[in-house]
């Protein structure tokens, strides 16, 4: 099954920048994903798929969008934004490597952890990315 | 009052208001016909709706003094935060003089429990390799299991301070003192409701230690009484305040004792979950015990207190520079080991079938679309979010909501207008008639 054969459940607007809102689209999408009686472990994963996605969103994006799909068997995340996308898809996935600004930084965020936990957390990966355009990235992770 | 919770409504008293609707940290609250009703499933114990009805309609049944005399062999069991009522002049001695002038043949401290488990924490920590939060506050493993049901594994496997000693308690008594288990009655003298509730519902227990808990508002007045009557210089034999583990009746207590790990203590129930929610969005590699409880500044803010909470955790604060070490006492005189695993409690899905779960979640957003979205609670739920799943659950109407039954009655009312103001066929042609002469 690809992308689209799911239904959307959710489908939210991120703002770069945006910090105070960040983790309220994971949050969100944690609230209905327990109504639709999907396992706590698959929840916890999409809960941190969801919310590194958004931060990355609001510290790296010109703004972007977050929405996710469900069907009996997986949950799709995908996240698209408007951006300097990803120079180096491989590097940004390891550990530590992280492009984020001193200033972002102090504040906690940046600590080049995001993709590689997304990357432990997803069951498939999907990243699309173009320079000065913007990326997409689909997360899945399976019911079974 | 049902078997698994401790908070009662007072129906006389219940004025139908929604302040307790809307401080219920886990939605568990309604308001039908002009009554609150809590729902089981979803309570956690916390008393924030004790805290917030003006009314004071929301009671705690607890036990009486008068319901040790059950018993041969009362023993009670003093919570540390119980010293934080006191002024700094009245020494726990006296404190534990005056509960045996009451009628108790033992007084044992939770605190010395609270010793003993911190102990065994910062050997476990030593160990475990993801966090832990802590286990000793029944309303956040309550929250857990209900909300966070993917962070149980990180609650520390222990019973609490109040458990360990109980049994420790239960367990010398019909050792030493050759008491049959029926004879005696350990009772627990409460700050919260939500240790009242353990008594009838513990967690990760088969069955409680506990026979009983008595709110430490029905006892204080009694209690000072006796206290105050005392010789200044009284001395109770064998007895040695654990002042350490007393801490644990204020945040920080817990943690500051924990001193080589990096830990983080909270303390209010919204502060408690906004900290939750950060942990499940993903782990806090830096931080390796959350001290987490309920009330604000620590159990000094549980509901069945007397003392002003802050006020409280000063005289704590007070009474503990008095010692800096942890009274010896053997670790082999406890099991801290729980009877079983912390199990979720999850709410329902909308269905148990996945399909028609999804079929609700589309109803369920249509519905909250139709809602004005001002959460005004006048319906008796705490938001519109919350009246729409329980509309979808066949629990509540649409008119429940004043604002869409204003709409409908101006339809109605407009409807009825033009209605009037239509004249069937014939007067219509009569009226035609007497104009044109």
């Amino acid at each position: 099954m690809g992308i689209g054969d799911g239904k959307e459940i959710l489908d939210a607007k991120v703002e770069a920048g945006d910090f105070s809102s960040g983790g309220e689209t994971s949050s969100k999408l944690k609230d209905l994903l327990r109504k639709l009686g999907i396992p706590a472990k698959v929840i916890r994963k999409i809960a941190i798929i969801t919310y590194e996605l958004e931060i990355n969103i609001i510290i790296h994006s010109e703004g972007g969008n977050l929405s996710a799909e469900v069907t009996s068997e997986k949950i799709d995340i995908i996240a698209s934004d408007c951006g300097p996308g990803i120079d180096n898809v491989e590097q940004a996935f390891k550990p530590g490597y992280s492009t984020a600004s001193e200033s972002i930084r102090e504040m906690g965020f940046g600590a080049g952890m995001g993709l590689c936990n997304i990357k432990n957390y997803a069951d498939d990966l999907e990243v699309e990315t173009e320079l000065g355009e913007g990326t997409t990235i689909i997360a899945s992770v399976y019911l079974k | 009052m049902s078997d698994l919770h401790s908070v009662l409504l007072n129906e006389d008293k219940c004025e139908g208001c929604t302040n307790c609707v809307k401080n219920c940290p886990t939605d568990a609250i309604r308001v039908h016909q002009g009554q609150a009703i809590i729902k089981d499933q979803k309570c956690i114990d916390c008393g924030e709706c004790v805290r917030s009805c003006q009314h004071h309609a929301k009671e705690v049944t607890t036990d009486e003094l008068d319901n040790i005399e059950v018993y041969n062999y009362p023993i009670v069991i003093v919570a540390p935060s119980f010293y934080g009522q006191f002024t700094k002049e009245i020494d726990p001695v006296k404190v534990v003089i005056a509960f045996k002038e009451l009628g108790f043949e033992e007084v044992w401290d939770a605190a010395l429990g609270a010793e003993a488990l911190t102990k065994k924490t910062a050997q476990y920590l030593q160990k475990s390799e993801g966090p832990v939060i802590s286990s000793s506050c029944p309303t956040i493993v309550r929250l857990v299991k209900l909300l966070y049901p993917e962070l149980i594994e990180y609650l520390a496997p222990f019973k609490s301070p109040v458990d360990l000693i109980a049994q420790r308690a239960k367990n010398r008594a019909m050792e030493e003192e050759n008491i049959a288990e029926e004879d005696i009655g350990v009772f627990f003298i409460t700050p919260c409701p939500a240790k009242m509730s353990t008594v009838d519902n513990p967690l990760g227990l088969e069955k409680s230690y506990l026979d009983g808990a008595i709110a430490v508002d029905k006892i204080y007045r009694k209690l000072l009484k006796k206290v105050k009557a005392m010789d200044e210089e009284i001395k109770e034999e064998n007895y040695e305040a654990p002042y350490l583990g007393i801490s644990w009746g204020k945040r920080g207590g817990e943690a500051d004792l924990l001193a080589k790990e990096n830990t983080i203590s909270i303390s209010g129930i919204q502060n408690v979950i906004s900290i939750l929610d950060e942990l499940d969005r993903g782990d806090l590699p830096e931080i390796k015990y959350f001290e987490l409880v309920s009330c604000e500044p620590g159990c000094v803010g549980g509901v069945l207190n007397v003392k002003n909470p802050f006020l409280a955790q000063f005289n704590i604060e007070n009474l503990i520079k008095k010692q800096d070490k942890f009274i010896e006492q053997d670790l082999s005189k406890y099991d801290f080991e729980l009877d079983k695993d912390f199990s979720p409690n999850t709410v329902a899905p909308l269905d148990n079938d996945f399909e028609s779960a999804m079929a609700k979640l589309t109803e369920l957003e249509k519905e909250i679309d139709e809602l004005p979205g001002l959460d005004c609670a006048a319906c008796g739920a705490p938001d519109c979010r919350t009246l729409a799943e329980d509309i979808i659950n066949g629990l509540a109407k649409r008119s429940d909501c004043i604002f869409i039954l204003r709409q409908q009655l101006a339809e109605l009312t407009d409807e009825m207008s033009s209605l009037a103001h239509s004249l069937p066929p014939i007067i219509q042609k009569e009226e035609e008639n007497k104009d044109e002469d």
